[in-house]
């Protein structure tokens, strides 16, 4: 199977996997060939590709993820590689934005929404990076 | 006789304006190679995109959605984006001229200075003026989009359209008009996303059912909006791409031409310079066979 992750700064991923899991809305899920078509909503979290020796993992922000013949996609707000993820840097920025939802004030539904998203992406990198070690 | 002095003044005019050029060119060279490359990286998210949307518009049989329903056309709702600042050659003068072609009623928005200075002065219908700087924050796009829609929605414009500098190379933008509702014609978008060379879009040959999860209703009402933001989105960075660049070649010119013009006149200058000497001698030696 082909996967592609892809955010609108770059394509953050692309091979050929045997599998993959999601964190979809709903649930995890375990991608293995041969799935029907699918489309379904991505939320904060961690994609795991096992791969034999040793697996990849990356952190993810909500999106959305289809699965068409053996092709796999993933669109997603932003993705980052767990190797590359700065903890400190990342903790910094949760920061900043829950001071930001919390004191600002006249904000608008957009701007509260997209600090929301930004505060579980980091939640995922570092809940990621303490499981890792 | 021209005076030296005055062209020495010149020179020294033109030698100034050539240097504020070269540095409006170097300025505008360092901004158009980050715009570019934020234009550029964005296509393939957003030819993913187009391209979900095409496969759960084509497997949900009863699409009721009013982001698809074609209806008739009274007012259409343009976006209309332009720079801020001028000195950019024709980019916005270009736009404007399509301005004009348009017939029938239309309800404008700006996003840029020069555009809502064009739209007011020729009075027309300018709802909105958006400001987005250099760094384009996603936020005042979606803003601009939230926008748009509700008047769709609550149908006083039947269609939303965005009028942009498209960014083709650094030599050629082409105004262009970019539909965002409703949506239509979904195949040849994502054809031209992906670039020239890349395969037609094609519906994938999988005859089994589609399975959406939570459900083809949530996922439509979430992906939609997105898709109308990230279209508007990619349309201001290729205008910001477009305006630097048109900027730097703008600026290139007129560097040229002053170092032209300080050329011949120059050259003026040595003429001049050289026949005030003639002159002198001329008149020594008169004077000097006088005296004999």
């Amino acid at each position: 199977m082909n996967l592609e992750i892809v955010t609108p700064e770059a394509k953050v991923y692309e091979d050929t996997v045997e599998s993959v899991v999601l964190p979809t809305t709903t649930g995890e899920i375990n991608i293995l060939p041969g799935h029907i078509p699918l489309v379904t909503e991505i939320q904060a979290g961690e994609i795991i590709v096992p791969k034999p020796g040793d697996g990849q993992s990356l952190a993810i922000s909500k999106g959305f993820a289809q699965c068409v013949g053996d092709k796999i996609s993933v669109l997603a707000e932003d993705a980052i590689h767990i190797d590359e993820i700065d903890e400190f840097a990342v903790e910094e920025a949760q920061k900043r934005a829950e001071t930001a939802l919390t004191t600002m004030e006249k904000m608008s539904d957009e701007e509260i929404a997209m600090l929301e998203t930004q505060i579980a992406y980091a939640r995922a990198q570092i809940i990621l990076k303490q499981k890792r070690r | 006789m021209p005076n030296l002095r005055e062209i020495r003044r010149r020179i020294k005019s033109v030698k100034n304006t050539r240097q504020i050029t070269k540095a409006m060119e170097l300025v505008a060279a360092s901004k158009m190679k980050k715009a570019q490359q934020a234009a550029l990286s964005g296509q393939p998210y957003a030819a993913l995109l187009a391209e979900t949307l095409a496969h759960i518009s084509s497997r949900i049989e009863d699409v009721e959605h009013p982001f698809f329903e074609e209806r008739e056309i009274k007012t259409r709702g343009i976006i209309v984006v332009t720079t801020d600042r001028g000195l950019c050659g024709p980019l916005n003068g270009n736009l404007f001229r399509e301005i004009m072609k348009i017939e029938g009623n239309a309800e404008y928005v700006s996003v840029g200075r020069k555009g809502k200075q064009f739209l007011s002065r020729s009075s027309r219908n300018l709802l909105a003026d958006f400001v987005v700087d250099d760094n384009v924050p996603y936020v005042t796009i979606k803003q601009l989009t939230e926008f748009m829609i509700e008047k769709y929605l609550a149908k006083e414009i039947d269609t939303i359209e965005v009028l942009y500098p498209h960014f083709v190379n650094v030599l050629v933008q082409n105004p262009t008009f970019g539909k965002l509702l409703p949506i239509t014609g979904l195949e040849d978008m994502i054809t031209q996303l992906r670039g020239k060379n890349a395969e037609p879009f094609e519906h994938a040959d999988d005859e089994r059912n589609f399975k959406f999860e939570p459900d083809p209703v949530t996922i439509l009402s979430d992906l939609l909006p997105l898709f109308v933001d990230r279209q508007a989105y990619q349309a201001v960075l290729s205008a910001k791409a477009a305006e630097h660049s048109a900027r730097m070649v703008a600026m290139k010119t007129a560097k040229d031409n002053a170092s032209k013009l300080i050329d011949s006149l120059t050259l003026q200058f040595n003429k001049a310079r050289q026949a005030a000497i003639t002159q002198e001698i001329l008149e020594i030696a008169a004077a000097t066979a006088g005296n004999d």
